[in-house]
């Protein structure tokens, strides 16, 4: 392999070795395979973005110089990105900082097995927002107030943390104290075959009735194309990442003073229409299908329509994975009943863990502050030299950055529109309840709403059994 | 055996004792740090486990936490999760290891009529047993039984049938995860009731023959009884491990759709691990432990109650 041969340094910094530019994979690849061998002390140019950019906060980068951290992240491309790119954080602060790819699956029973045993294995990780309430119950993490307040730690001149978009750090707040930095965040959005449609003489939906319709008219499973898809797969994160929009937009609420409701008369509504929207259009297997399953299907020319995050279409979107590329529209949630139409709040962020030393501390904040920087969501998104680059920029700013923009239009009709709006009028804080029991009352759900998918209860009867747990669980 | 005839014996085993008792102290010297780390990889967590089932330990409530008594026990009475979870480890145990005795005894007899190169068999047999059941879940679930693109689907399909929707459907899910089971243990009921037959007195058919008993006689009369210690054992092995199965069905079904295999294990791991309920995760699989032990024991018992003279 030719990995020495790759060059990802931008225009106008310094140079460290002369090289010619190579494909972006394989410079990504190289990235991986030679991390280290380009890093000199301290140097004016990092290999991907020039330091003197973040040397201008006026705080010290290498206050926790020589320290060691691990952090948990999943194996997403935006992760991927990040740890191309991680060598350019040791020549800034001299912090070994080591990104630990664990299965989406499993890094949320890590990260709890590893916060409340006190351990410090992880520094910090990519958590699900919906963790918090737990975390903090628990008095696992730092509040960050202390972090952003502290002049020696935080130059919020050069920070700004409030152009990180208010929905994520909204979802990442406990009390509305920040518990994190959020990294990487996304809309959920209708994405539909515009062709398709077009061919029908349909256009994407604008209320849950009319998805529906939509989904009736292009549904001819006998040449292979289904309807519409939804995540069907069980668990807090799948099922339950798709359902509690459904739920808002139906005008269900999910609190009843300290009470989770979950069995109201529009939740099951709800439900109802979710059961029989996937039934009646959905490729049959649908029930264990989550995410990277339907984008799959989608790319396959094998779906009309797909409800979920915007991150995906760049699955959808890429030539070499999908049939189906400049045939794409994309369009808002649908409203419901109650004229509410409701993304998730999704995204991935850095917290601190509180078992760790002072010292490696200030090195988590340095990672986590760095990692939510302007310049690194951009050296991770429009100008990672790799083919994939990150759609889910965590900042308001970037959302009006041209080449940002540039990059998102590419992936087909609509999209930056569709995007924007969406994270700008369709977030909801109350999209799912938010509570230290959450995995308890989440994975509950997921249960119910795939038990009423697979017919092995009635939606009713799912819901009652449902609310019957979560009392329980709740101790109301 | 009298007191008196006894006396020479232990009185020599005075004699010698103190040599033997320094013997022991050194074999027990030698053995402490084994006994040490069983002690702490096994006995400690097991006594760990049985203490935390009288606690409440919910880390998403860590206010609660502190002694509960029984709660946890009472609350699993009233627990209709559970009993579906008791049910269905029940049927799951059962029926796989039927499927495994019936099926692996069936090739067993087979493979003996085959005059040459069973070692052929024998090798092809431990293939399913030395995989990972992680990987036997996730193979099973995307190769053979995903709709439209599993193998399974693709014959049923090419033979006409209606199309079977394997870990979609609550009970196809089922008998999916006990097929998938059987799949990898029957060739460990095979390789054992192959070696027994293999071992059985020639002599003993021969006298048969001359009887003129027919070969089903002869199976039923000579080889059933011969084999029994055999199965017994198979039965006793199979089932201890069938109650506490894990692996396999996590990955193809994740206990699912809803709850349709979630049998006991996976129910104690989800209330620990997702929920992060440890108490009641605990009181769970304490009760699992329990059935283990006593379905493990109640079969010994049959073992040795029936054959009195395989004792001495």
């Amino acid at each position: 392999m030719k990995k020495d041969k790759h060059n990802n340094q931008r225009p106008g910094t310094g140079t460290v070795r002369r090289r010619t530019i190579l494909k972006a994979p394989l410079a990504a690849a190289a990235a991986f395979a030679v991390p280290g061998l380009l890093i000199g002390k301290a140097q004016a140019a990092g290999k991907y973005m020039n330091l003197d950019s973040f040397r201008a906060a006026n705080i010290d980068w290498r206050m926790a110089k020589g320290a060691k951290i691990t952090v948990g992240v999943i194996p997403a491309g935006y992760f991927q990105n990040l740890e191309a790119v991680m060598s350019d954080f040791e020549a800034l602060t001299g912090v070994q900082a080591r990104l630990e790819m664990t299965p989406p699956g499993q890094i949320r029973q890590k990260a709890v097995l590893d916060l409340s045993s006190k351990t410090g294995t992880w520094a910090s990780h990519a958590a699900d927002p919906m963790y918090y309430m737990l975390y903090v119950a628990n008095g696992w993490i730092d509040p960050l107030d202390n972090y952003l307040g502290d002049a020696k730690l935080t130059d919020d001149r050069w920070f700004q943390f409030e152009d990180i978009q208010p929905g994520h750090r909204g979802a990442t707040s406990v009390d509305r104290r920040p518990y994190a930095v959020p990294f990487d965040g996304e809309a959920t959005i209708q994405i539909y075959r515009k062709d398709v449609y077009d061919a029908k003489g349909v256009g994407p939906a604008d209320t849950l009735d009319e998805y529906a319709a939509n989904a009736k008219t292009v549904h001819d499973p006998a040449n292979r194309l289904w309807g519409c898809a939804l995540r069907g797969f069980r668990g807090a994160g799948q099922n339950m990442y798709i359902y509690p929009s459904l739920f808002r937009a139906y005008g269900g609420e999910w609190f009843d003073g300290k009470r989770v409701v979950v069995d109201s008369p529009e939740a099951l509504a709800a439900l109802e229409y979710y059961v029989s929207l996937l039934n009646s259009y959905a490729p049959s297997g649908v029930e264990n299908w989550n995410w990277p399953d339907i984008a799959d299907a989608f790319g396959q020319g094998t779906l009309g329509s797909y409800i979920d995050a915007h991150g995906s279409a760049a699955v959808v979107a890429n030539p070499e994975k999908s049939k189906v590329v400049g045939k794409i529209g994309f369009a808002r949630w649908p409203k419901g009943p109650s004229g509410k139409r409701v993304t998730s709040i999704w995204n991935w962020s850095f917290p601190i863990n509180g078992a760790l030393s002072k010292k490696d501390k200030h090195a988590t904040w340095l990672f986590a502050q760095w990692a939510g920087s302007r310049e690194v969501q951009i050296a991770t998104s429009y100008d990672f030299p790799g083919a994939y680059k990150r759609t889910g920029a965590n900042r308001g700013s970037l959302w009006k950055d041209p080449k940002f923009l540039d990059l998102m239009g590419k992936f087909g009709h609509n999209y930056v529109k569709a995007a924007t709006e969406s994270f700008a009028k369709d977030t909801d804080p109350d999209w799912r309840p938010r509570l230290p029991q959450w995995p308890a009352v989440g994975d509950t759900m997921a249960t119910a709403i795939q038990s009423a998918l697979v017919g092995q209860a009635k939606p009713k009867e799912a819901l009652k059994e449902a609310q019957k747990k979560i009392d329980q669980i709740l101790k109301v | 055996m009298s007191q008196s005839s006894d006396a020479p014996v232990s009185s020599s085993r005075r004699k010698g004792g103190g040599i033997h008792a320094g013997e022991r102290r050194f074999a027990f010297a030698l053995t402490m740090p084994g006994l040490l780390v069983l002690f702490l990889t096994t006995t400690f967590p097991l006594l760990y486990l049985i203490w935390s089932s009288f606690q409440t330990i919910n880390l998403a409530m860590p206010f609660l936490d502190g002694f509960a008594g029984v709660d946890n026990y009472v609350q699993m009475w009233g627990d209709a999760r559970f009993w579906h979870a008791i049910r269905l480890t029940g049927i799951y145990t059962t029926t796989s290891v039927v499927l495994q005795v019936v099926i692996g005894l069936g090739l067993a007899l087979l493979v003996m009529q085959i005059p040459a190169g069973q070692w052929v068999f024998r090798i092809v047999a431990i293939l399913p047993i030395v995989l990972a059941p992680v990987v036997v879940g996730l193979f099973w679930r995307t190769v053979m039984l995903s709709p439209n693109f599993g193998l399974v689907d693709y014959l049923i399909q090419a033979l006409g049938f209606e199309q079977v929707n394997w870990l979609g459907a609550p009970t196809p899910a089922l008998i999916s995860v006990i097929i998938i089971h059987t799949w990898q243990w029957t060739p460990f009921a095979f390789l054992v009731l192959l070696a027994s037959l293999a071992s059985l007195p020639v002599d003993v058919y021969e006298a048969a023959r001359i009887d003129r008993a027919n070969a089903f006689q002869r199976f039923w009369h000579i080889t059933l009884p011969l084999l029994r210690p055999a199965i017994v054992i198979v039965v006793i092995i199979r089932s201890m491990i069938a109650l506490s199965a894990f692996a396999a069905i996590f990955a193809a079904t994740g206990g699912g759709p809803g709850t349709a295999s979630e049998i006991l294990n996976l129910y104690a791991f989800k209330t620990s691990f997702i929920e992060l309920n440890f108490g009641y995760g605990s009181a769970l699989a304490v009760s699992l432990l329990v059935i283990t032990m006593v379905v493990s024991g109640v079969l010994f018992y049959l073992r040795t109650a029936r054959h009195p003279g395989t004792k001495t």
